[in-house]
Order: C-alpha cells, then structure tokens, then sequence
C-alpha cells in the first residue's frame, strides 16, 4: 500500500483531511449526498413508475431526467475522488468499497439499459411494462439502495484510518 | 422555563428502550442508511416536480408528475421516524447543533413553501400540459423548495463537525 500513503502525503489529500474549512472535507460530503440524492433519487422514481407507480406519467418524457442523473453522477464521480484522495488507505482497504463501486457501476449500467429497453420503447409509453422491464427496474432499485447502504456502511467498517494507523 | 423543559428531555430519552436499542452493533448505520434512502426519495420525487416548476422536462403534463409525490411524502415520513431514533439516542447532540437548529429552520421554511403552494396556486398550476411553463411564483415556489430540501441535506451532512460540547446553541436558554 505505498501508493496509497503516498497519495496520503500529497497537499490536497492533506488539505483535504485537514483544513478547518468548511469548504475542505465538509463541503464535499455535502456535494456527495446531494449528488447522491439526484442520481439515485431520479433513478428510484424512474423505476418506480416502471414498476408500475403513477401509470399515468408518460414513459419516454421521463427521459427529460436523464441529464439529472448524468449530473448527479458526474458530482458524485468528482467528489467521490475527492474523498478518495483525502482518505484512499481508508477505502481501499475495506472490502465495502468495492461493494460500493461495484453497485454504482452495475447501477450505471441498468440505467442505460433501461433507458434503451423501456423508456425509449414507444409501446410502453403509456401501457404497462412487461415483466422483464419491471425486473430490470427492481435490480436497479436494489442495486442504489445497495449502493447507499454500502457508502453508510463504509464509516463503520474501516480497518485503516489513514496507512498505519487503524480505525 | 422552556430551557428546563428542554434539559428535562435532553436527560430522559437517552434513557428510553428506544435509545438503547439505538446503540447497538450495527443499528445506526442500518437507520443512517435507511434515511439516505428516505432522502432520496424525497429528492427524487419532490426534487424533479421543483426541477419541472422550473423549467426541466416541460413536456411532461404537471398532473402526471404530480403522482410521484406520495413517493417523496414517504421519503418525507421515513426520514422523520428514522430522525426521531437518532435525536432519541444522542439528544444533546442536536438540540444544540447549530446545525441541527438550521435544518429544523430549513424544514420549516419548506413546509410553509409546500403550504403556499397548495393553498394559492396548485389547482392552476396542475393543469399545465405538455410544454408549459410555470407562472412566475411558481417557479419562485419550486426553487424555494428545492434550495430548502438541499440546506436540509447539508445541514445533516455537517451535524458532525458542530457538535456540542464544541459548540452550543441554544436561543431558548
């Protein structure tokens, strides 16, 4: 893990981890939950409608919402390297975050699927989406839930605050 | 007489089953996650009707994005019970966080934005079909909202860094 203690040692993972300001660590929790709460939060209602909720709402207008969940991704794919940065022993050494990165990535994934298969099929706009487009919108659900959990999860698992140092 | 009132409380829910429930192995993070969750929902369902107030996904008719509101109340109602855990379990911790005290205002502010709007402006606003904006206050409410429920999300996150004994705000003492 020499990588990751000298990534510890570089000025912006200290400023980071360190700085007192509120535009340091704090404010990129804050830019990660709300990123959190645009990308996983329209894909839950995007998936719930699938599923069969608010029927009524036109299917392929709920692609207006995919340059939501784009931005949501795009600030969480960028303070979530921030946060890498401040802590990488921390989250490379715990086995969660893999969990995470592997749900987000599976997440992303589904996301575009579903857009291909579901959203974009004009014979679903209004009926009702067969079995398999509901099945694929539940594993989207379970995969953010799965991905939220992770990250919470993270906090209380870790092995290594920093390299050397335990939790 | 309210600061009484208030230490009274601060002394006696951390005391309750409740709160010892709290402090088990893995019960906070399983309530954090379950109020992550809360939120987003709350964002995904509210936080799209405030986008669309603003101007985002206008093909899509007011009334039908409407029916995604229950999903954002039961986001609302979730992270409300699992709050009430967490200022159970560690009430000093809140009651005297600046923070916790500008989320509870945050809170506030959006509950009366969500009054104004149902009772002066929705029944016009949810007629509005494909392709139509919103009048100018409703936009002004879909914004409010939105900057609400994100200083909520915020001032959750920083709960951390103002905690008491560090810092201690209390406005009724």
């Amino acid at each position: 893990m020499h990588f990751t203690a000298w990534l510890e040692s570089t000025d912006l993972s200290i400023w980071l981890r360190e700085s007192p300001s509120l535009f340091a660590f704090p404010f990129v929790l804050i830019v990660h939950a709300w990123g959190m709460g645009f990308l996983a939060g329209s894909n839950a209602a995007l998936d719930l409608r699938i599923i069969g909720f608010a029927p009524r709402v036109s299917l392929s207008t709920m692609e207006r919402f995919y340059p939501v969940m784009w931005f949501g991704f795009i600030i969480n794919a960028i303070s979530g390297v921030l946060l890498l940065i401040s802590y990488p022993t921390k989250a490379l050494t715990n086995p969660v975050f893999y969990l995470k990165i592997g749900c987000i990535a599976a997440g992303m994934v589904m996301m575009v699927k579903i857009r291909d298969r579901v959203v974009r099929n004009p014979a679903f706009d209004t009926a009702a989406v067969p079995m398999n487009g509901k099945i694929l919108a539940a594993i989207s659900l379970f995969l953010w839930a799965s991905a939220i959990t992770s990250g919470r999860f993270l906090a209380y698992t870790c092995k290594y605050l920093i390299a050397g140092t335990r939790c | 007489m309210l600061k009484e009132t208030v230490e009274a409380w601060v002394r006696w829910l951390p005391t309750t089953s409740l709160a010892v429930f709290m402090h088990g192995r893995w019960e906070w993070p399983i309530m954090e996650s379950i109020h992550f969750l809360g939120l987003s929902l709350l964002i995904g369902a509210i936080g799209l009707f405030d986008l669309r107030l603003l101007g985002l996904g206008r093909q899509i008719p007011i009334s039908y994005l409407h029916r995604l509101i229950p999903w954002g109340i039961a986001g609302y109602v979730i992270n409300v019970l699992s709050g009430i855990c967490f200022f159970t379990a560690e009430t000093d911790q809140y009651i005297y966080n600046p923070s916790f005290q500008l989320k509870i205002l945050s809170m506030s502010v959006a509950g009366l934005n969500v009054l104004v709007f149902y009772t002066t402006m929705f029944r016009r606003v949810r007629t509005l079909g494909p392709g139509e904006n919103a009048s100018m206050p409703a936009r002004i409410i879909g914004g409010v909202s939105l900057v609400c429920w994100l200083s909520v999300i915020a001032c959750g996150r920083l709960l951390t860094f103002f905690r008491p004994p560090s810092f201690h705000w209390c406005p009724w003492c």
